[in-house]
């Protein structure tokens, strides 16, 4: 199989863990994985909100990079999947004119639909050493990976079931919740803090009422606004993993409690009082 | 037969309240609705005040006009207070409004679009912190291709009405404790690669949309 | 239309049995077609059988389906074929050969004697569709107690037998012997000259679609699933509990427009029914559970039927049911109770408010069924984009194609009236179609005459074992000792099951080798199965009227299934009570006479014309009489209708129609003056401009129409720019080059319309205003048009309509009735103000014209009709109907039939449909040579009569009258024999046959005390 990989600007920065995760969990379960060459910014938000055009060209040339190289793209980030698939979709209506070829013909997967398939859920129980019973988790998608359907292509957007499927096939407790794909408003939160807080507050808050023990994703921008904006509530902290981690966990190739460092809610202990670790 | 709710003013009294406070309907053409629907491809036209947007939206409370109203306004034309909303700034791209309108509106875009068009307006933006965010995340686009949040932040604190706010509401120490926090966790990096195919999309950018910037 | 065939078949197939099959089937039979009622399912009924009450008599939705599911199942032209589907269908119109699947039961449906032992002992628990799979049933069942055929079943897909080759039980058990496991699908040959399809809807939410988290949370049900929760047959014996934990819930929300008036999800229309649906539940869950809170969640509320909006006003005030106008995303879950979350952004607080609901209901739209999209893609029938069947504005039950005709929830969501009606239009389309073939294939009941009987009383007793139904708690050979003793009593005998076919037989031998002039069988209830044994009476030529029925199975061994001893005593005793009355029954005869088979149709509107072309078509003269001096009535106003129709051109073909027809003499100027007689024999005078004329006639449609209402309201009268839909849509064609050089209109709906005083919503003006608005847009798209509304109520299809007009740029307010729009001349300007409850703004519009939509009101001779006929009104002077619900199109009185705006406003297809529908009803009578009247009539005593006038004030039928001698006098043919004014006569001058004083009275002595014998 193969596929090309467009890991975004976060996955260089504030989620590098998550991409040294990625290329661990590619590498174990043996899938080739190239990244697009010189690949620029999907314009996220900013592009969208400010000019329509720029909004359709970053994303395009991924994409036209991509198809010289015959590949779909999986993208770990919900923005940059997002974005993606909005771009590729203006283009095909044919309400922009670009400078390269972009038809249409590949697809751009979000990473977590593309391990939800059933021979990738087969292909990663068939490696899980250390199944993560008792670990109760709730998944939380965000919006941008599911919404507007028209765009991502998930017609359950209000009960997704990718991250579902990969964490029970690691062997976590999975439990269903209202609050998967309410949005925790990092993209407002740097601007706007009081909004993010907000938003994120209620997500965790929530979680926590569920029964979870944690939080999954697979967005670095919600990882990183549910984990950071955690420190006013000391007692009821909540890790939040990305799926990836608790795969190498399932895999037993985590087991330095370093590798946890980059998070802000200690998930150490947690892991450990389950013997995860 | 007789009818008790007669209305007074039909005998021609005056109305209740003064003919000032009144908004006028149809004093506008429906050139700006026209203009929004053609150029963002949304059918507000179709929307049937059901609400839907308003209570699926996550930060309507922090909106001046409600979602379901954006659509009111523009079929009214109401295209100042639109570009001076704090709401076309505050809205999340959430596409909660646009997944469950039942009458196909792409409220989410529509806001965008108006978002687009306030950004080259010379209306002044009610949030401007917001405005500013994303301009400067696109001036750290343009120059490397990626963006890096070190980069960012660094240029983004550096404008001066933002420092000012952030240091009023006292928010600035927090946050450059949170960045410490980051570094030290080694989530921000220094140096990141940047794309040399920035200057190709640049080139098509001005040759699509004329902008100079 | 007259038949353009040779040698039709007088059958007609009917697919789908439910309500609006049901009626159809009825309607057909009666008048002289023989009927394949065609069901799917295990048993008639659809969807209304699973409803608990209806809006808006909160009747017992059972109690008034099953006499029509009775009278279905035992009438000898329907057959009905369950559990079968019409797979294809060939041959032409008037000679159709359908193929029929039928699929088995596994349980013979000749043997079965329904006594439920199968599903008492079957092992195997299933979850019960009937009962939206809250509850459980077993895989030998009954899907309701009242179930038509009233015949056990196998479920294939759990029973073990059938499944896995295990079990069995069923029938080592049957004492019928019924079980077959063997039975395998048979494919049925029909011929047949028309077919109607009726096959209805089914929600259109499943939980695939994911809405609002039903198949995701427990406590998130279905308006249907709900309506089983308030059921006492339903899953929770009637308590209103909550699926998840059996608790009482303390706050119910319904969300309204569930998969309706939602384009997104490819459903844009409106599905009719479910405001008022929901309305209803709010009302029946506060009186279940008066603590309970009950919050409607909706866009707009669609009362456009007679009397809602007064229960919606009655739900508020009354009930205490809140009303929310906003529409909700997503339901969230508490996961500490299973309770849920709705969110809805709160005007006045500026903020999100979480409410917290026990229970949700969904009300969900509607859609056809999976399989009459698979009929109709085989049989070619052509369906609207969403799979109706929707029809023609001036043939409503037509097809594309000729023979077949659509009634009912197929044709577009509708409520049960609307579905009765439509049923009988269909049947009389499909008697039309076919009428040159009417009684040629039905069966007549032959009789043999009756013998001659002793004087002394020969009285044969039968008991019935009923299996072990009485047998199994009743010492049956105990009680035929002790009847033996009876005096008078000579023969007594018992049968396993009395009511089979093979018994009946051995009873018609019993009399005739005893020569038996009493006949007392102690069995089962006398509604259900007194008909039954009275025909057996008939076939052996002794009078039905020397029949009794006690009832040991309900009253004996049913309730006292514990205390055998004692209910055999207690059977003993009320045979003796039955025996006692029986000695004393006297022989009656139906009196019969001779049908006028001429109809008699008051008033000239579409409705009208539409009744007297049905009788008409069908080979029966009518009499069609006018006050004024042109056909057409209220529609010669109108210049087009939404979808795009002519009324004035139906108006035109009607009228040469019904000029020329054969059948119809039409009377001008003229008023009906006169009228007496009763069902199948009134006469009357008509006062024409010649002079009166006297006429006979079998039944009357009343068809007197209504008026447009006459604001005073907005300046109206008083300033010529102010003018009505009707005034505003004419002048619009009649002066395109006024519409175009329109700048800006307002229109204000509900003018005269859901005010104190007329409360009725007309139902048509909202489809007006969007008509109009639509209508000067396409003329000058620069116009600008304000729609001021108090809510928008496009129901059905008319919805795309109100889609339409938005897009055109119309512009829709909403006001409320506290703050109504002012209208007023500001220096010559003509300005209108108004509060918008969206935006909470204030507005101002200077409008060229402010055009109102006024209501409807009954044409004023009503008041008239209603005097001479001796019918109802209601408080705003439309007719009332004898039933709102089920018989929509009769009065209580029989033989007078009611149509078009004289029952209450509405479209002009509902009014042909309607007006087909009671042409139909008359056709039922006028087809007919003789009628009989029952002899179990109320007759007064002239000489204890001392005219007190109470008999004539109480009879529900208006059937008594003082008579030239100064006395009350009952006609038996129209006494429907209640007995309501025996009871109630001071002077005890009425006695109701077969219920005489001493009839009574010798039973009642007869319980008590046997040395009377």
């Amino acid at each position: 199989m193969k596929l090309s990989f467009y890991p975004g600007c976060s996955l260089e920065g504030m989620a590098n863990d998550y991409a040294r995760s990625i290329s661990a969990v590619f590498t174990e379960l043996e899938i080739d994985l190239v990244e697009i060459a010189d690949w620029t910014c999907c314009g996220a938000t900013a592009a969208h909100s400010l000019s329509q055009s720029m909004s359709v060209l970053l994303p395009a040339r991924n994409l036209a990079a991509a198809e010289k190289m015959g590949r779909d793209i999986v993208s770990p980030c919900a923005m940059c999947f997002n974005r993606l698939r909005f771009s590729q979709q203006m283009i095909q209506k044919k309400l922009f004119d670009i400078p390269w070829s972009v038809t249409g013909d590949i697809q751009v997967h979000d990473m977590t639909r593309f391990f939800a398939e059933p021979r990738m859920i087969a292909s990663i129980k068939e490696r899980v050493v250390k199944p993560l019973v008792g670990l109760k988790v709730v998944c939380y998608y965000g919006c941008q990976m599911v919404r507007p359907p028209k765009i991502t292509g998930y017609t359950d957007y209000e009960n997704p079931q990718t991250l579902d499927r990969i964490a029970t096939a690691v062997g976590a407790e999975v439990i269903d919740w209202s609050y998967k794909s309410t949005c925790c408003g990092a993209s407002i939160g740097i601007a706007r803090r009081q909004i993010g807080e907000s938003l994120a507050g209620r997500i965790l808050e929530k979680a926590g009422q569920a029964g979870a023990q944690a939080i999954v994703v697979s967005c670095p921008l919600c990882q990183s606004n549910l984990d950071i904006l955690q420190k006013d509530r000391p007692e009821k902290r909540i890790p939040v993993f990305y799926f990836t981690e608790l795969l190498r966990l399932g895999f037993n190739k985590i087991t330095d409690p370093q590798w946890f460092k980059m998070h802000f809610t200690d998930p150490v202990p947690l892991l450990r009082a389950k013997h995860f670790l | 037969m007789e009818h008790h709710h007669h209305p007074e003013a039909s005998a021609g009294q005056p109305a209740r309240q003064p003919a000032k406070e009144r908004k006028r309907i149809g004093d506008r053409g429906d050139f700006f609705l026209n203009r929004i629907q053609g150029e963002a491809g949304v059918n507000i036209s179709a929307c049937y005040q059901c609400e839907r947007c308003t209570n699926a939206c996550p930060v309507s409370h922090y909106m001046d006009i409600k979602p379901h109203q954006v659509m009111r306004y523009i079929q009214l034309g109401w295209r100042e207070e639109l570009l001076k909303s704090a709401t076309i700034w505050v809205c999340l791209s959430c596409e909660m409004c646009t997944t469950y309108c039942p009458n196909e509106v792409d409220v989410a875009e529509t806001i965008n679009h108006l978002r687009n068009i306030a950004a080259q307006s010379s209306v002044a933006p009610e949030y401007e912190s917001l405005a500013v965010f994303h301009q400067t995340f696109l001036d750290v686009l343009r120059t490397s291709g990626r963006v890096n949040e070190i980069r960012l932040m660094s240029a983004y604190y550096s404008k001066l009405n933002i420092l000012k706010e952030k240091m009023k509401d006292g928010s600035l120490k927090d946050e450059i404790l949170v960045g410490m926090s980051l570094l030290r966790k080694g989530r921000l990096k220094l140096l990141t690669p940047r794309s040399r195919a920035i200057k190709e999309l640049q080139k098509a950018h001005h040759r699509i949309s004329g902008e100079m910037d | 239309m007259e038949s353009n065939f040779k040698n039709p078949i007088g059958k007609v197939i009917v697919v789908g049995g439910g309500i609006a099959g049901i009626q159809c089937a009825i309607d057909l039979a009666d008048t002289g077609f023989f009927v394949y009622l065609v069901e799917q399912t295990h048993s008639l009924g659809g969807i209304m059988a699973g409803l608990d009450k209806t809006f808006p008599t909160n009747d017992c939705s059972t109690c008034m389906f099953s006499p029509k599911l009775v009278q279905a199942a035992g009438h000898v032209n329907i057959k009905i074929l369950p559990l079968s589907r019409m797979i294809d269908l060939n041959g032409s119109p008037g000679r159709f050969t359908a193929t029929i699947e039928k699929q088995p039961r596994y349980i013979n449906e000749e043997k079965c004697i329904a006594c439920g032992k199968c599903a008492e002992k079957c092992p195997q628990k299933v979850p019960d569709p009937f009962n939206g799979e809250l509850g459980t049933r077993k895989a030998a069942f009954l899907t309701f107690p009242q179930a038509v055929p009233l015949k056990y079943a196998l479920d294939a897909e759990h029973c073990l037998k059938l499944t896995r080759g295990k079990c069995g039980i069923c029938r080592k058990i049957c004492p019928a012997g019924a079980v077959d496991y063997d039975q395998k699908p048979e494919i049925l040959t029909l011929m047949a000259g028309a077919v109607v399809i009726s096959t209805g809807f089914e929600l259109a939410l499943t939980a695939t679609e994911g809405e609002f988290g039903y198949g995701r949370y427990r406590n998130v049900v279905t308006s249907l699933q709900f309506e089983r929760m308030l059921s006492a047959t339903g899953p929770y014996a009637g308590h209103l509990l909550r699926p998840s934990d059996g608790k009482v819930p303390e706050k119910i929300a319904w969300i309204q427009c569930v998969l309706s008036r939602d384009a997104a999800r490819n459903r844009p229309f409106c599905s009719s029914v479910c405001c008022m649906h929901a309305v209803k539940q709010a009302v029946l869950t506060r009186d279940h559970e008066p603590d309970t809170q009950a919050t409607i969640y909706f866009m707009d509320i669609r009362a456009h039927g007679k009397g809602f909006d007064d229960y919606v006003d009655r739900a508020r005030n009354r009930h205490g049911v809140q009303f929310r106008r906003s529409m909700i995303s997503q339901i969230y879950l508490n996961p500490e109770n299973e309770n849920l979350i709705i969110e809805t952004f709160d005007h006045h607080l500026n903020r999100k408010i979480e409410e917290e609901y026990e229970l949700v209901v969904l009300s969900s739209g509607f859609k056809p069924s999976q399989a009459f999209t698979e009929l109709a893609r085989q049989v070619g029938l052509t369906t609207n984009p969403y799979g109706y069947l929707s029809a023609d504005f001036d043939e409503p039950m037509t097809t594309s194609r000729p023979g077949i005709f659509a009634c009912g929830g197929i044709e577009t969501p509708k409520d049960i009236p609307e579905t009765i009606i439509q049923a009988g239009a269909a049947a009389a389309e499909a008697s039309i179609f076919i009428g040159s073939a009417r009684n040629t294939e039905i069966t007549v009941e032959k009789r043999p005459d009756e013998y001659p009987i002793d004087a002394e009383p020969r009285m044969g007793v039968l008991v019935c074992h009923c299996g072990t139904n009485i047998a199994g708690v009743v010492n049956i050979q105990k009680v035929l000792a002790d009847v033996k003793k009876l005096p008078n009593v000579v023969v007594a005998s018992d049968f396993m099951f009395t009511c089979s076919t093979e018994t009946q037989s051995k009873i018609v031998e019993l009399i005739k080798t005893h020569r038996l002039n009493r006949v007392v069988v102690a069995a089962c209830s006398p509604k259900t199965h007194e008909s039954l044994f009275q025909n057996t009476l008939k076939d052996a030529g002794l009078n039905p009227y020397l029949f009794e029925l006690t009832n040991i199975r309900n009253q004996c061994s049913w309730v006292h299934g514990n205390e055998p001893d004692k209910a055999t005593q207690k059977a003993m005793e009320l045979i003796h009570a039955g025996v006692g009355r029986a000695r004393r029954l006297e022989p009656l005869y139906d009196k019969s006479y001779r049908v006028v088979n001429e109809g008699l149709v008051i008033g000239g509107g579409i409705a009208g014309l539409s009744a007297a072309l049905t009788i008409a078509d069908q080979g029966f003269k009518v009499y069609l009489v006018e006050k004024n001096d042109s056909l057409g009535g209220f529609a010669r106003n109108l210049s087009l209708t939404l979808e795009g129709n002519s009324p004035a051109r139906s108006i035109r073909y009607l009228t040469e129609r019904v000029t020329h027809h054969a059948n119809i003499s039409v009377h001008l100027n003229s008023r009906l003056v006169s009228h007496s007689g009763h069902c199948g024999a009134f006469q009357g005078t008509i006062e024409t401009q010649d002079g009166p004329v006297s006429i006979q006639y079998g039944a009357v449609i009343v068809a007197t129409g209504g008026r447009p209402y006459e604001p005073v309201e907005y300046r109206y009268g008083k300033d010529d720019r102010i003018l009505t839909q009707v005034a505003f849509s004419k002048r619009m064609i009649d002066d395109p080059s006024w519409a175009k050089r329109l700048n800006r209109i307002v229109m204000i709906q509900c003018v005269g319309s859901r005010e104190p005083g007329f409360s009725y919503c007309s139902r048509v003006c909202c489809a007006a205003a969007v008509k109009n608005s639509i209508q000067l847009k396409k003329m000058n798209p620069e116009a600008k048009v304000v729609v001021l509304y108090r809510d928008v109520r496009t129901f059905g299809f008319k919805e795309l309509y109100y889609a339409e007009s938005r897009q055109q740029g119309a512009l829709f307010f909403r006001y409320h009735p506290d703050e109504k729009p002012q209208v007023f001349d500001a220096n010559g300007t003509l300005t209108v103000d108004f509060t918008d409850r969206s935006s909470h703004q204030d507005f101002r519009v200077e409008p060229d014209i402010v055009v109102l939509s006024a209501g409807i009101r009954p044409d004023e001779g009503t008041k008239q009709i209603a005097h001479l006929l001796k019918l109802p009104t209601t408080d705003e002077g439309f007719f009332l109907e004898a039933h709102v619900k089920l018989r929509p199109v009769e009065f209580a009185t029989s033989g007078i039939f009611l149509a078009g705006l004289a029952h209450s406003p509405r479209f002009i297809e509902e009014s042909i449909t309607m007006a087909k529908s009671a042409g139909q009803q008359a056709v039922k009578i006028l087809c007919k040579e003789i009628m009989t009247t029952s002899a179990a009539v109320a007759q007064v005593d002239a000489d204890k009569c001392a005219a007190c006038l109470i008999c004539v004030r109480i009879c529900p039928f208006s059937a008594p009258r003082i008579n030239p001698d100064g006395v009350s006098e009952i006609p038996p043919s129209a006494c429907m024999g209640c007995g309501i004014c025996v009871s109630e006569c001071p002077a005890g001058a009425i006695a109701l046959k077969h219920w005489t004083d001493d009839q009574l009275i010798a039973g009642i002595d007869a319980l008590f005390d046997e040395r009377k014998f």
